[in-house]
């Protein structure tokens, strides 16, 4: 009855999501990376197996930001019609459907906040301008994170294996570089490279496009 | 002076622990301080609890699916049950922990901002893990200790026993004693001697982000006073680190043993 579900310590991919192999009784089911390739190729029925494996994970992570309501669903809907909708945008060879849904999520989590942030921003404005005071305020500091944010994750998705993989354990697994180097196999020395590096990249996108220069 | 190397800087921007002599170099070199600032910013943005990797999974609501149905025109359904089998698979996450490293920077951190920033998840997701299973090893189970008095110290109002951490090999023992209205640590201590540096007890919060430094310790018994004010209920566990002589007060991340007080 239950699903075998094993971490697979991918080489050089984050396996987000744990992978979940088709046991005996669910023979007729493909396993994961049938599921993905099919998920690619525009199979419907593959689209309600992702949803059936990994939906809840995703909703999860979007309850853990925003609490059970509106907002949470709203993520969750949007994170699949997006990944459905940019199906094309997925190369298993980069990593698995589960990390890429993450994915996916994480930038519709992004955006919930952006909007969140205009509209009060919008409610501030008004206000003030009933008050007829300046609109500049608190929450410009909140509101440059908000922004840095979508930009930040933006720039994640440009960036080549394993390098993001490499920096996505940093940042969203709160891994030492050791433990990086342990997961991946990738030696010590290298992942500190790519580190540095990326972390160098992040930043001139910061420094070309980030929220604080253009305020 | 020998800058440190822009790799290091990198992982300090993330709060790893550096060399002693990066870790020293870098407290006092203006401008490796201002690479490891412009490096983090990255981290203080992405690096938030609500982007961590999945936790708790939680089943959606039927009327999730039946909005992506309705936009995408697919003609298939999940099966409610599979979707809620969903959640009995095990939360994925960091499956190792660095446990008892933490960046001296942070120890001093103390409010939690509602989209977070680095700081409250770094610290919270180092040491949490190691807090837990210090409570699930049973300082919880040793059950309420008795006050007893004694005619010099005055009564014990609570005791830990303190346990190595991981790769640690130290132990000791830690109560608290009232006697008119003032409070005293006394630790008892197992410790290797150190080269360089000096040991420090400090009292943490059981989620390891807030702790109150109570003073040096070494070798056998140290008895310190406590604050008048301090709540042990809010600070219940005894924690004993190595640290530098660098200069920095703030907890070097580096801890021995840790126990938690009962009374």
């Amino acid at each position: 009855m239950s699903l075998l579900a094993v971490r697979l310590p991918h080489l050089g991919t984050v396996a987000d999501v744990p992978i979940t192999e088709g046991s005996a009784q669910l023979g007729a089911e493909p396993d994961d990376a049938e599921v993905a390739r099919r998920f690619a190729d525009g199979d419907e029925q593959a689209l309600a197996w992702a949803y059936e494996r990994w939906a809840a994970q995703v909703h999860g992570m979007a309850v853990r930001a925003f609490g059970p309501g509106p907002d949470a669903e709203d993520v969750t809907q949007q994170t699949f019609i997006s990944a459905w909708t940019g199906r094309g945008r997925y190369r298993p060879e980069q990593g698995p459907l589960p990390a890429w849904l993450v994915g996916v999520c994480r930038h519709k989590m992004a955006d919930t906040w952006a909007k969140r942030e205009r509209q009060r921003r919008s409610t501030e404005a008004a206000t003030n301008e009933a008050r007829s005071a300046p609109t500049t305020g608190p929450g410009s500091e909140l509101a440059t994170e908000v922004a840095d944010r979508v930009l930040l994750l933006g720039e994640l998705n440009r960036i080549g294996q394993p390098q993001r993989s490499i920096i996505e354990l940093a940042f969203f697994e709160d891994l030492t570089h050791a433990q990086i180097a342990a997961r991946t196999g990738i030696p010590l020395g290298t992942v500190k490279s790519h580190i540095r590096r990326t972390l160098e990249r992040l930043r001139d996108r910061l420094e070309v496009d980030g929220a604080a220069l253009r305020s | 002076m020998q800058h440190c190397d822009p790799d290091e800087l990198a992982l300090a921007a993330f709060d790893e622990q550096l060399s002693a002599e990066d870790a020293a170099h870098l407290a006092d070199c203006a401008e490796c301080q201002r690479e490891v600032a412009s490096l983090r910013r990255s981290v203080d943005v992405l690096a938030v609890p609500e982007l961590a990797a999945p936790g708790q999974a939680i089943a959606p609501p039927p009327q999730v699916w039946a909005a992506i149905a309705a936009a995408t025109a697919v003609n298939v359904s999940p099966r409610e049950e599979a979707v809620a089998r969903g959640v009995d698979a095990p939360a994925p996450g960091p499956t190792e922990s660095a446990g008892h490293e933490l960046a001296g920077s942070d120890a001093g951190s103390a409010t939690v901002v509602p989209i977070g920033s680095r700081s409250p998840r770094r610290s919270a997701a180092r040491w949490l893990p190691l807090a837990a299973a210090v409570l699930v090893g049973g300082f919880i189970g040793a059950g309420a200790v008795a006050v007893t008095q004694n005619g010099a110290g005055g009564a014990v109002v609570a005791q830990a026993g303190l346990d190595p951490l991981p790769e640690q090999n130290a132990s000791g023992s830690a109560e608290v004693r009232e006697s008119r209205g003032v409070r005293e640590l006394r630790v008892d201590l197992d410790l290797p001697e150190l080269d360089d540096g000096y040991y420090e007890v400090w009292l943490l919060q059981t989620d390891a982000q807030r702790m109150v430094p109570v003073g040096v310790v070494q070798r056998g018994a140290t008895v310190l006073p406590l604050p008048a004010d301090l709540d042990l209920a809010a600070y219940p566990l005894v924690d004993v680190s190595v640290e530098p002589l660098d200069g920095d007060p703030t907890h070097s991340g580096v801890s021995v043993v840790r126990g938690e007080l009962s009374s």
